[in-house]
Formats: structure tokens, C-alpha cells, sequence
């Protein structure tokens, strides 16, 4: 059984604390019960095989009902309130046959779904005996696509023991880079901290009741960190790791990390949901350098995009055609640079700005412009344009009250005086707020379509 | 509508904020006979593009009028619209009486 080695842990851990879920404490006996009590009663009410939606937060009765259709070879369909506009399209996408709606108070409810879970590759699945887990892109143009993975293989890297080290959830359940700090803290007996809203904030005061020792966030987080500046009213001593990704990092952002928080090792983390986490290894705490690899995984580059051969790679999408090459590389469509074995990940080959033919990466243009005076954030994006094929634009948000025009002229300048013209914003606006998808990433606009989902891990797997 | 003379007045504010964000480098001169793009123009291929762009919001905010000024048919005139800053404002007032 897949898990078996994961309840072997829980039941060594005995006491030891595993979630802490609205400011109570469970134990890792406790979660080994809850565990218990599903898997007899899905044996009663679900079919092996059966495709299941999940749908809640990181508590411990998601996490005990995960573990329990693992164990009953289910497809897991996570979602979570973040996705609440799309769930009925999502639950259609998977084809899913049964729903487990978690409350507030944890309590699920079990819902007969409309899903047939007949697509070809849930059969390939069954027929291994195993259990899968579908994942969404959340893509911000376009169709979502959905993802299948085996969960035999996706859970494999985890029955190497690793580093015990209490930590938050920030990152989302229906998400790889979740589901991922679920399973790495589960597989070392850790507590995993989780939180009602990941707001600067609630992450601060989390941090500062239950001793958290790794942070994993997106950049954008930590941007908003720093502008909230409530890192400044809670005792964060006890952080050892930030681990970041999920999109490209600005320079000026992470060396303020790093100068803020000396004795925390900040990690680049890199994967994607079609091929799952690789480890990973920042050259230093204020470097975007990067080596990348690890068991199972081989990395190559080509036209200077990033692919990745891995074993815990997916099955397959539910709805698009494969991705993958002939002889089995996902191309990431990140584009790359390499130095020796280590690789500087520049961002969306799909966000990249083509201005007259010179290449402009949005985070090369909001790196600058977040270090002027009065900039809270910034978004950088292309704008088709007749003369130059794009232009760069930018849309701001400021700290405190300026006149726009004065700020309009102020960034401008800055900008001309600093950067390559082509990479000077030609529009530039004035904004209340930039935009967050739900996992806390900049809404961008697009110029084409968005290909695969590059994302973040949430471990120290590296 | 807007007449040639207030265009001209929005192309020299323009020209203003233009000059402005570009410190350091050789001014517009605030005259129709300026000679915007190509043989003897004060612009290059990216210094062109802000100041259509700059223009065009210039031109949004004190007529409430939307015009795209670099477009295909822009480019298929025959005598470049943008050639000097009256060429210029030429065009936009006929752009503009085109909307009307």
C-alpha cells in the first residue's frame, strides 16, 4: 500500500504534534485514527478507483481523507475556495463520481457527482492498482488544464528520510507545491502550521506562535511582506528557511531578504505541475542562481528553454494533447541561462517582451523599477504595438499618496536614465493595486497563450 | 472638434512631458516645422514610439478622444504622418474628424 510506509511514521511520531488547525493541536495519533476510520469507511461506500473531489483546506480531516483514498487507490481531485468560480468545470474536466465537501468545522459531507471517471488514462491507472491525483494549471489565459499523476510515483520521493522542521502551509492544497509541503513534512514527522488567511500578517503571527522554522511563499509574498513591513511587529527568530518560487524574484527583492533576515537561508524552489519538484540548491541566500536536478529528475536546455525528464512525471493531461517531446522531455517553457551546473531562471518564455527584436524579461524591468522611491509594486507586461512589434508597459501601485502625474514623470525619467531604451515602460499607469491570482502571483498580461505551469516547492528537498 | 491650433497646443504639452522624462537628451523644439522622424529627425525608433504613445494619452485626456495614431494606415500613407510636428497634427485632425 503507498502510504503504509507514511502511517508507519505517524505512528512512530505518536504524540508529536502534526497540524496545527485553527490554534489546536493534532497529534500524529490522532491523524493515524481519523486515517483509520475512512479507510474503513470508504471500503463501505466508495469503489476502488473511484474518481473523488477533495474539497477544502489543509485541516486534518482533508488531510486524513487524502491519505485514506490514497490507500483505497481513488483519484484525488483537490480544490480549494480559491478555485470556488471554477469548481463545477473543474469537477466536470475530471470527470469525478463523488465529492467530499470539508466545513469550517471540518466535517465532510459525501455527494454523488455526475462523473463517469471512464477517460482512458483513469483506466491505465486502475489497472496498475493505483491511486492518482488530478491538478489544475492555473493558467491565467485560456482553458485549465488538467493534470493526472500517478500518486504511486509522485509519492515515492518521500520515503527518504529528511530533515524534520515545523512548517507553514502557505502554499495551497490544491496545488503541486502544496501537496508537496504536505507530504514532505508528513514522511519526517514535522508539524505542519496552517493558517485561515495569508495575509503578511497572519503568516508573521503564525510564525511567531508556533515557532515556524520554514516559510515557503511565492515572490510576490515576499514583496508584500516587505511593504506591509509586519515582519517588524513579530518575533520571527525562529525561522531557519524561506523557501520561495512560483515566479521569477527580483533581485532587489531577495538581497532586501537577505539583508533583513541574516540568519534565514533563503531557497529557490522550481517545479512544475506536470513534472513535480525537483531539488534544488540556491547558490546563496541572495542569488537567483540555481542548481537543479536530483534523484529521478535529468534537466537539459534547449533554444534556451528549460526541459525536464522526470519519473514522477505525469500521466498525461485529462484535456490537452501531451506535451511532452518524442523521447520524453517537458519542455517548461521557462527560459534559462546556465553556468556551469547552475541554472538563472528568467521567467516565461511566454512573458518574454520581443521590442524590434530585443529581448526584454518583465523581472529585469520590475527589478528596477522596485528599488525607486514610493513603489509599492509593479507589473511589468507587453503591449502588441505597430512600430515595434511590442512595447513595455507598466502598471504601479505606490506605498503612500503622490500626485500621479509628479510619479508618472518621476518613474519615467528613472527609467530613461537607467535602463536600455527598449526596455524603458512606454506606458506606464498609476494603479490602486496590483492584481494576485489566488496563489499570490501577478496577474500579467498576456501576449500569447501560457504554456505549462511553472511553480514553486514548498520543501527543503534540496 | 478639436481645430489644428489645439492640436497643436496638446502636441507641444506633449512635447513638454516628453522632454521632460528624457533629461540629457537634445529637446523637441516646440514648432510645427519640427522634423519629428527620418532624414534630419530629432527621434529615434523608440524615442518615436513614446512620444506617439505620450501623444495619443495627451490627446485622450484633454479631448476625451481615443485615436490610435501608428496603425497600418499610418503606415501605408504615402507621406509619413509622422514626419514633422505638423505632418502630425494634420493627421490627427483628420483622424479625428473621421470619428466625429
Amino acid at each position: 500500500m503507498p502510504v503504509e510506509f507514511l502511517l508507519k511514521r505517524f505512528q512512530e511520531a505518536g504524540t508529536a504534534p502534526a497540524m496545527i488547525w485553527k490554534d489546536r493541536v493534532f497529534h500524529y495519533h490522532e491523524l493515524l485514527e481519523r486515517i483509520r476510520y475512512w479507510q474503513n469507511r470508504l471500503e463501505e461506500e466508495v469503489a476502488p478507483g473511484t474518481v473523488t473531489v477533495l474539497e477544502g483546506d489543509f485541516s486534518p480531516e482533508s488531510v486524513a481523507l487524502m491519505l485514506a483514498l490514497i490507500s483505497r487507490q481513488c483519484v484525488i481531485v483537490p480544490l480549494t475556495a480559491a478555485v470556488e468560480s471554477k469548481k463545477k468545470e473543474f469537477a466536470e474536466i475530471s470527470e469525478a463520481q463523488v465529492s467530499f465537501v470539508l466545513d469550517a468545522r471540518d466535517h465532510a459531507k459525501i455527494q454523488q457527482l455526475a462523473g463517469r471517471g471512464s477517460h482512458h488514462l483513469y483506466q491505465e491507472l486502475r489497472s496498475r492498482r493505483h491511486a492518482g491525483l488530478v491538478l489544475f494549471s492555473s493558467g491565467t489565459t485560456g482553458k485549465s488544464k488538467a493534470i493526472l499523476h500517478d500518486m504511486e510515483h509522485l509519492l515515492e520521493k518521500y520515503k527518504r528520510r529528511r530533515h524534520d522542521f515545523t512548517t507553514l502551509a502557505f502554499l495551497l492544497f490544491d496545488h503541486i507545491a502544496g501537496v508537496d509541503t504536505l507530504f514532505y513534512c508528513l514522511s519526517n514527522k514535522s508539524c505542519l502550521v496552517t493558517l485561515t488567511d495569508r495575509s503578511p500578517d497572519s503568516v508573521c503571527r503564525a510564525v511567531e506562535k508556533y515557532r515556524v522554522e520554514v516559510l515557503p511563499v511565492s515572490a510576490t509574498f515576499l514583496n508584500l511582506l516587505l511593504y506591509s513591513e509586519a515582519y517588524r511587529n513579530y518575533d520571527l527568530s525562529s525561522l531557519k528557511y524561506i523557501a520561495y518560487g512560483s515566479e521569477v524574484m527580483l533581485q532587489s527583492t531577495l538581497e532586501r531578504c537577505a539583508r533583513l533576515f541574516p540568519g534565514v537561508t533563503i531557497l529557490q524552489k522550481y517545479g512544475t505541475t506536470e513534472v513535480g519538484t525537483l531539488r534544488s540548491k540556491s547558490k546563496s541566500s541572495d542569488s537567483l542562481w540555481v542548481k537543479l536536478g536530483g534523484e529521478g529528475f535529468e534537466t537539459r536546455v534547449v533554444d534556451g528553454i528549460l526541459q525536464i525528464k522526470a519519473h514522477s512525471a505525469m500521466m498525461g493531461y485529462l484535456n490537452a494533447p501531451s506535451p511532452f517531446t518524442e523521447d520524453g522531455w517537458f519542455i517548461t517553457g521557462d527560459t534559462v541561462e546556465q553556468k556551469g551546473e547552475y541554472y538563472r531562471i528568467h521567467g516565461r518564455a511566454c512573458d518574454m517582451i520581443n521590442v524590434g527584436g530585443e529581448k526584454v524579461f518583465p523581472a529585469e524591468v520590475e527589478d528596477f523599477i522596485q528599488t525607486l522611491d514610493n513603489v509599492a509594486d509593479v507589473v511589468v507586461y507587453g503591449e502588441k504595438n505597430s512600430i515595434m512589434g511590442n512595447i513595455v508597459c507598466a502598471d504601479i501601485s505606490l506605498v503612500r499618496q503622490e500626485e500621479p502625474k509628479q510619479a508618472l514623470l518621476r518613474i519615467k525619467r528613472a527609467c530613461f536614465n537607467n535602463l536600455q531604451p527598449w526596455k524603458v515602460p512606454v506606458k506606464v499607469r498609476i494603479v490602486d493595486g496590483i492584481s494576485l491570482n489566488e496563489r499570490f502571483k501577478k496577474m500579467r498580461k498576456k501576449i500569447c497563450d501560457s504554456s505549462p505551469d511553472s511553480m514553486m516547492q514548498g520543501n527543503l528537498d534540496g | 472638434m478639436a481645430d489644428r491650433e489645439k492640436i497643436l497646443n496638446i502636441l507641444f504639452s506633449a512635447i513638454d512631458d516628453f522632454n521632460e522624462i528624457r533629461p540629457g537628451e537634445a529637446p523637441i523644439s516646440k514648432s510645427k516645422d519640427t522634423i519629428l522622424f527620418g532624414s534630419g529627425g530629432v527621434l529615434d525608433s523608440m524615442g518615436l514610439v513614446t512620444f506617439i504613445v505620450t501623444s495619443e494619452q495627451k490627446i485622450a485626456e484633454e479631448t476625451g478622444i481615443s485615436i490610435t495614431l501608428a496603425d497600418e494606415r499610418a503606415m501605408s500613407l504615402r507621406n509619413s504622418p509622422f514626419r514633422t510636428v505638423g505632418t502630425l497634427a494634420d493627421y490627427i485632425h483628420m483622424l479625428m474628424a473621421e470619428q466625429e
